[in-house]
């Protein structure tokens, strides 16, 4: 009896039932851990890259680019979270639905619900439990392994606390919590619906509103015609669709998103600082422009200067002379210099209704937002070049005296929305702040002010730094190195300026779309676990095909159609919706590259054929083993 | 063991199935368990034979080789003239579908199919392309099973009995010459046992089929013209009823 008691109690049941299905245990555990081990360690991946390019960016890039780049690396976890909770609850859901005809068996028999329902979900608990632990310690190795020897589990990243310590607990927790819960409804759906339903799985599982005329091509040959009415006349076939779709949506948003949020901030950086542009002006304000241009992708310490010397100005008619020279589109005349500012909300009136009919109206007086150093540049506005990305557009002529644009940097802090209310104090002046724009000029801690204003702030009649927009001609460049050399002033480019912040971009974004990759690796892997699913549901099915003659060719070809024909339905549909959330949600006033988004359509095509492939590969290699003892009545 | 003159027989043209010596064994648990023991038997064509013996004496491993599913561990198979042992994966698949009809114990009919495609598909299995000789055919074979009304209906909603006619109808849909049967009535009634055995016995007389059949049940073994009795692997003496010496 003792013996009995210990075969026949919860563990023993569960035990033999996994024994004894053998590959499709192996399959739901393996899924299940492949899926939180990826998800667990794509989010330790991501608390990683976030600490390490706050560490290493906090004295460079600009506010704005840094606030895309840490957007995009939420939202990429975010979704990255939401794809792994989606499959493991799919996964359990199909697991417990192969139990059913089971479950129905032995409730027939006799089984008490109260008994059945501890037996079968103490299974799926060992299944879950199992999973979560193999993938939270999996996950942990592989991050181990990625980040050794500066493994950083106990940083702050935004709001939480030890976040990577915090992922690796929290994240395998909800996905036991979650898998839980989706078993425990799902078997008691199961235990509660009618025992003849339950042992009569065919029917359970067929749509029989989609009989009728069943879609025939004859060129695609018989297996495609067996796989559309296998898949059509699967009840859970609009499920697996939706998954399967919202599974690869969300991964093009990731990867989709990561293409078009790099190309963005790289054109912030370029529309601030475009190409074939010169810089005149005496040698050192040359040096330090450089050093302020640069400080968005290096630390440098920048020296101090007196930016109003007298032999640092240039006069109106010497930078009207460079405008004769032809090839010169565009001479921008600047003056800059560093101050310290000081940040104001203004005082304003404040109404809110209470329950009633009551309006109070409340004067908020004057608030003092804090001081700082910050580069504050004079430009015409008529001439400016560049064409940066603001909030409320550039400064224009018609534009108060006292009006400024601010750096992005300084928003937050300085400047503080709405704008109508901001002013900055600068060079013994108060300012209104028009817009903020993303700059990487001094780091994005500048503002510009009209030319005018700041020459009679600081009693100067006169420019210290040009920027001329030229043609390639080469001429160009000679030309106006002999009139700057007749003045005294030295030329460069802006070019290796703008290429070194490009490269300073692209290294940080090179390290990001390791996420995105992984993302769609994860998805391919959930993708493979749905498929293998699907495939063990019609395993008798597929036994009979080839014990009444299928070759293995066909029964390939008919995995194929029936793995990838749903795959390209979903991606028919997800990978649109994928780009359109990319492009028009994602970032503000997006730079989209055509060929970014097919790169990532092809990739992302691949790699999902890829695993149709595969999986039709592996089952049809398993299915060459079965003979007619494997069929199940 | 068979008679010298049974021996001869083996090897003369006319046998749609012939065993000499045929042994199959499998590795369970790392330990080999021996299922057919130096079998040798011979089923001629438009031959009725029966294959009968308890659980376990390994009458579907028999079923298996002659279909192609398995090869023998020792001896030769030769199935209408195919040496099984000498041929690959490939062309036995292509074998089964041109010359063998399987009927299952348990129907085994394709769930998401209807009762006329389950017939229909194993005609495209056998490379018949014409949709439209297909479908008249289907239509007759399903007429023929007494299921005109039942034709597009899936499996799941078809009676044992109904589904087991379909697997007779799918069974002779590529004309195949050879049929096998892994107890075709084990899971039915009396009454619907019949309709399945008076199907059986139209395959034989007015279609001249070969079958080969696996069976507890008397009124199969009765029509059979040859019995083939198994016990734990080994043949036991052939008889060939009365009626078929005479």
């Amino acid at each position: 009896m003792e013996v009995w008691g210990a075969l026949i109690g919860p563990l023993g049941f569960a035990t033999k039932s996994l024994r004894r299905r053998g590959f499709h245990s192996y399959l739901a555990f393996l899924g299940l851990t492949l899926t939180v081990a990826t998800t667990t360690f794509l989010l330790l991946l991501g608390q990683d890259l976030a600490t390490r390019l706050g560490v290493d960016s906090s004295m460079r890039s600009t506010f704005g680019i840094s606030w895309l780049i840490f957007a995009y690396l939420v939202l990429a976890l975010g979704l990255i979270g939401i794809v792994g909770l989606l499959s493991t609850s799919y996964l359990v859901s199909s697991m417990i639905s192969q139990h059913m005809r089971d479950i129905g068996v032995i409730k027939a028999a006799g089984a008490l619900p109260r008994r059945l329902l501890s037996y079968v979900t103490f299974e799926a608990l060992l299944v879950i439990a199992s999973s979560c632990l193999v993938g939270a310690l999996s996950a942990l190795l592989a991050y181990a392994s990625w980040s050794w020897p500066s493994i950083s589990l106990f940083k702050q990243v935004g709001p939480i606390a030890n976040a990577g310590a915090t992922i690796l607990i929290v994240v395998p927790m909800i996905s036991f919590l979650l898998a839980y819960m989706v078993a425990s409804v799902r078997v008691r759906r199961i235990v509660g619906s009618s025992s003849v339903n339950a042992i009569s799985k065919q029917l359970a599982n067929l749509d029989l509103k989609s009989l009728g005329k069943p879609l025939r091509i004859g060129r695609f040959g018989s297996a495609f015609n067996l796989a559309t009415r296998n898949v059509s006349r699967d009840r859970g076939f609009n499920k697996t669709l939706l998954s399967m779709g919202v599974c690869i949506c969300l991964s093009m948003i990731v990867l989709s998103g990561a293409l078009v949020s790099a190309d963005t901030s790289a054109s912030y950086v370029v529309r601030a600082m475009p190409p074939h542009v010169l810089i005149v002006a005496n040698i050192n304000i040359y040096n330090q422009y450089v050093s302020l241009a640069t400080s968005f992708s290096r630390i440098a310490p920048l020296p101090p200067i007196d930016y109003g010397n007298e032999s640092y100005i240039i006069s109106p008619q010497n930078a009207s002379a460079f405008r004769a020279i032809p090839g010169v589109q565009t001479v921008d005349t600047r003056l800059i210099t560093m101050s310290s500012i000081t940040g104001y909300v203004r005082a304003h009136f404040a109404s809110n209704q209470d329950t009633g009919e009551n309006i109070n109206t409340q004067i908020i007086p004057e608030v003092d937002t804090g001081s700082t150093n910050a580069l504050i540049v004079g430009i015409n506005a008529t001439s400016a070049i560049g064409n940066w990305y603001t909030s409320d557009g550039f400064l224009q002529s018609s534009d108060a005296q006292y009006t400024m644009i601010a750096g992005d940097s300084l928003v937050g802090n300085i400047v503080q929305t709405p704008f109508n209310l901001s002013q900055v104090s600068a060079l013994g002046y108060r300012y209104d702040v028009k817009s903020a724009l993303v700059d990487p000029l001094n780091a994005g801690r500048v503002l510009y002010a009209p030319v005018e204003t700041l020459q009679k702030s600081l009693g100067l009649n006169g420019f210290n730094v040009l920027l001329l927009k030229v043609n390639s001609d080469p001429t160009v460049l000679i030309a106006v190195s002999q009139l700057a050399s007749s003045f005294g002033l030295v030329v460069g480019s802006q070019d290796p300026i703008l290429n070194s912040n490009l490269t300073f971009l692209n290294d940080t974004w090179s390290h990001i779309f390791l996420v995105p990759i992984l993302a769609l690796a994860l998805t391919c892997g959930i993708l493979l676990s749905y498929v293998a699913t699907n495939f063990s549901r019609r395993f008798n099915d597929y036994v009979v095909l080839k014990v009444l003659g299928a070759n293995a060719w066909y029964r390939l070809r008919l995995l194929l159609w029936e793995s990838w024909g749903v795959i390209a339905i979903s991606m028919l549909i997800a990978i649109p919706v994928g780009w359109a959330v990319s492009i028009f949600f994602l970032v503000p006033d997006p730079s989209v590259s055509v060929g970014d988004l097919e790169l990532s359509t092809i990739i992302s095509a691949s790699a999902l054929t890829a695993v149709c492939l595969v999986s039709a590969a592996i089952y049809s290699r398993r299915l060459g083993f079965t003979t007619v003892k494997d069929l199940k009545p | 063991m068979g008679s010298q003159d049974e021996e001869i027989e083996v090897r003369a043209p006319g046998l749609a199935v012939d065993f000499l010596d045929v042994s199959k064994a499998y590795m369970v648990n790392g330990k080999p368990l021996k299922a057919l023991s130096s079998i040798t038997l011979n089923v001629k064509e438009r031959e009725f034979a029966a294959i009968v013996g308890p659980s376990g004496a390994g009458k579907t491993t028999v079923l298996n080789i002659i279909a192609g599913l398995e090869k023998p561990s020792q001896g030769e198979a030769r199935v209408l003239g195919l040496d099984v042992n000498a041929s690959n994966e490939h062309s036995l698949s292509a074998f089964r579908s041109a010359n063998i009809g399987f009927i299952f114990q348990s129907y085994n009919l394709v769930s998401t199919l209807t009762a006329e495609e389950n017939v229909e598909l194993m005609m495209e299995l056998a490379g018949w392309s014409d949709s439209g000789r297909n479908e008249k055919l289907t239509a007759e074979l399903i007429s023929m099973v007494g299921l005109t009304d039942r034709a597009k209906h899936l499996p799941a909603q078809l009676s044992g009995g109904e589904q087991q006619r379909v697997a007779i109808a799918r069974a002779i849909a590529n004309d195949p010459p050879l049929i096998l049967a892994d107890e075709p009535t084990g899971n039915l009634d009396q009454k619907t046992g019949l309709e399945i055995v008076k199907l059986l016995a139209r395959l034989k007389g007015e279609k001249g089929k070969t079958l080969v059949v696996t069976t507890h049940d008397d009124r199969i073994v009765e029509m059979a013209d040859v019995i083939f009795p198994l016990e734990n692997g080994s043949l036991g003496s052939i008889d060939r009823p009365a009626r078929v010496r005479n």
